[in-house]
């Protein structure tokens, strides 16, 4: 399996920008989703993220929401999630992180999920609800290291350069930009001040920046290149995957994300 | 003037922690929006003229202090303890939410938000914020679980008339929790101009303490009537309900540090609690923490840390967490939890109209229905205050059906067949 570093590294070398795809675990079902992974990964993505369902995903959308009301109900459980990692880990090579909330870990275990975790072969950590100040009770920061896990920090356009500094300190892998206020859910249009945003977030962040919520079309990726690494492709998967007809869901996606990804190739080296 | 920021050994540190409980655990978007509440409401707890301004609003707009009642009838009918009402439900908009409704405010103004956000359960929470939206000019958006805003429909067509949004949420349970995610999800979105007015002790730092504050003027006034118009030095037990715990924290604070001031908070037994999904106590059996909705206290919730449904016939108290200082009230021993089911509930609605003339929220109901157990085993020298935190004129269309009222389910038919 390559590492977080080793695909940042390849996309670079490729002159192109990264694409991250996420997945609800056991959404619409767990065996459906080991084939969405599979799918994605055939598409060519450079990284995907696991959702870890939970009752309460204060900063998903409706879209993601309903993923993750839908996988309960159909009483996906945590070792699901971890099951689904270890099997995914071991058929594909591209990175697989977890997704998630804190109160999974927490309840989980701290040390005992990132152990886990790493165990299962994934290789970072996406949890938006556990900011710095917590650290001390916490050791979120602590053992996602220990465990080798990449601690994704999440920003957002209302960070002020002073939250912008004191994450970057912390920030592993890359790190994950919103790219507008709001939840996680598709747009037509991207936020206007995105660009802005991302050279505020540049000039305190050294490594890697990818950038979310509400991608979906290959103008999006386009308007990224050159100003950020990866494109986070969250929602409009799962909508384009329920407006498929039935069968052909696995085909509408890759269909889509093929799509997606040939537009993210720099037409000339930049710089 | 009341000082409202006390001290007590119980309060939050710096940064929002009950010692385990409580904190800030909300994603990256929040944490300017709370810190610069943060800092006004400390700027706010220094300043003498907020203070003021307050206490003025409280006594022209509020109409406080509200009543410290001796329910002479109702004690004697229990034979044992003195028992009186604190008459919260006499407060403008019928109960306690309008004192951190009013507060929040003045902080929402100082902030220069130009909008209120608020969940709501019962729908008093929603209907004050729209009050106060109303009278400060402000934009208003309420969100309500489905099934709450079916059941206190009273109340949304109130909020309507104040000019508020009424949005019903349609995720998860329906209920209390959901409405909590959905206005922070809301806040997410419309930071720059929106304040969040949290309707309950808990949520991310500050929230829990602010609450407090703003509700502490509950137990000040308690003391000062207690005294003034009783002749009582302190009263031996003061009985109050437990939703998210605002009610129940702002009349216990200024006795925290009296020891010989016995504390009970009564959650929602719901149809009983030996059932998952029946009821809201979530102090009883095993209690479990989690992190849910930016703090760390108990919440109702599985092996997985999913939090679980819950059920009570009070919407208010319908809630599957509580705030983090009751947490550490708990854990302390300082104040002890108990429950009463729905029937008992509504058999302390139906004594306290007929013995008192008093219609009090099904929430406030609960608090009502433990006195009952207790004061008969109490001495007639012993003093209980109960924090009546709501009247009942919302909980019409329950109270009829808990109660089966023919000639109501006649009145509703006939209402809807007459339109046209
Ligand atoms: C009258 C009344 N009492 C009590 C509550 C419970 O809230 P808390 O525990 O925050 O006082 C509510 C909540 O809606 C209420 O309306």
């Amino acid at each position: 399996m390559v590492s977080i570093q080793q695909q940042l590294q390849k996309i670079k070398k490729e002159n192109r920008l990264g694409i991250m795809t996420h997945i609800v675990v056991g959404y619409p079902s767990l065996k459906e989703s080991e084939k969405i992974i599979q799918t994605m990964a055939d598409a060519g993505v450079d990284f995907i993220e696991l959702q870890i369902p939970f009752s309460d995903p204060m900063a998903d959308g409706p879209t993601i929401m309903q993923a993750n009301r839908h996988a309960l109900q159909n009483k996906t459980k945590v070792k699901d999630a971890f099951g689904l990692m270890k099997k995914m880990s071991g058929k594909i090579s591209i990175p697989l992180l977890f997704m998630g909330y804190f109160n999974t870990i927490f309840n989980y275990g701290v040390e005992r999920f990132c152990r886990e975790a790493m165990e299962c072969g994934c290789s970072g950590l996406i949890f938006p609800d556990i900011p710095l100040e917590e650290e001390a009770k916490e050791h979120f920061l602590k053992f996602a290291k220990k465990y080798n896990l990449s601690n994704i920090r999440v920003l957002s356009p209302a960070s002020t350069p002073e939250r912008i500094k004191k994450n970057a300190e912390v920030a592993d892998g890359f790190l994950y930009f919103v790219g507008r206020k709001g939840t996680t859910g598709a747009k037509t249009k991207l936020d206007e001040a995105l660009n802005c945003n991302l050279e505020k977030i540049k000039k305190y962040v050294k490594i890697p920046v990818a950038v979310g919520f509400g991608i979906s079309e290959t103008k999006h990726i386009k308007s990224l290149i050159g100003k950020a690494e990866v494109a986070v492709i969250g929602s409009a998967v799962l909508d384009r995957y329920a407006k498929a007809g039935i069968g052909k869901e696995l085909e509408g996606v890759k269909k889509f994300l093929k799509l997606l990804i040939n537009s993210a190739s720099y037409k000339k080296p930049t710089r | 003037m009341k000082n409202i920021f006390l001290k007590t050994q119980y309060d939050a540190d710096k940064r929002g922690h009950f010692k385990k409980y409580g904190g800030r655990y909300v994603p990256e978007m929040l944490i300017p929006a709370l810190e610069n509440l943060e800092k006004s409401y400390y700027e706010a707890r220094k300043d003498p003229k907020f203070t003021q301004e307050l206490m003025e609003l409280f006594q022209n707009y509020s109409g406080r202090p509200t009543p410290l009642y001796f329910a002479k009838n109702f004690s004697e009918h229990l034979g044992g303890a003195k028992i009186f009402l604190k008459q919260e439900g006499l407060n403008h908009t019928g109960a306690h939410k309008i004192n951190h409704c009013l507060g929040q405010a003045l902080l929402a103004l100082r902030m220069g938000k130009t909008r209120l956000i608020a969940e709501t359960g019962a729908g008093q929470h929603g209907l004050a914020t729209a009050t106060v939206a109303a009278k400060f000019g402000m934009k208003c958006t309420v969100y309500m679980g489905k099934v709450d805003y079916e059941r206190q429909r009273p109340n949304v067509f109130w909020m309507e008339r104040l000019g508020a949004e009424v949005i019903p949420v349609m995720h998860g349970t329906q209920r209390l929790k959901d409405a909590v995610t959905a206005t922070l999800q809301d806040w997410i979105a419309n930071v720059d101009d929106t304040h969040y007015l949290l309707g309950s002790a808990l949520g991310p730092h500050p929230y829990p303490s602010m609450v407090r504050d703003f509700q502490t003027i509950v137990g000040l006034e308690v003391k000062q009537q207690l005294k003034e118009n009783y002749g009582i030095n302190k009263p031996d037990v003061i009985i109050a309900c437990v939703g998210g715990g605002s009610n129940a924290i702002g009349i216990f604070n200024p006795y925290l540090e009296d020891k010989n001031v016995r504390l009970i908070g009564v959650e929602a037994g719901g149809k009983g609690i030996g059932t998952v999904g029946n009821h809201a106590a979530r102090l009883q059996k095993n209690p479990k923490v989690g992190v849910v909705e930016g703090y760390k206290s108990y919440f109702l919730q599985d092996k997985d840390g999913q939090v679980q449904n819950t059920h009570s016939i009070s919407a208010g108290l319908d809630y599957a967490g509580i705030g983090p200082e009751h947490a550490l009230l708990w854990e302390k021993k300082r104040v002890e939890y108990n429950y009463v089911v729905d029937k008992e509930v509504i058999e302390a609605f139906n004594l306290l109209a007929r013995k008192e003339g008093i219609i009090a929220a099904l929430e406030s109901c609960h608090a009502v229905a433990y006195a009952m157990k207790l004061a008969p085993k109490l001495s007639s020298k012993k003093n209980i205050v109960i924090n009546l935190s709501g009247r009942g004129d919302k909980d019409i269309f329950i109270v009829a059906d808990a109660l089966k009222d023919k000639k109501w389910k006649e009145f509703i038919k006939n209402k809807s067949r007459e339109k046209n």
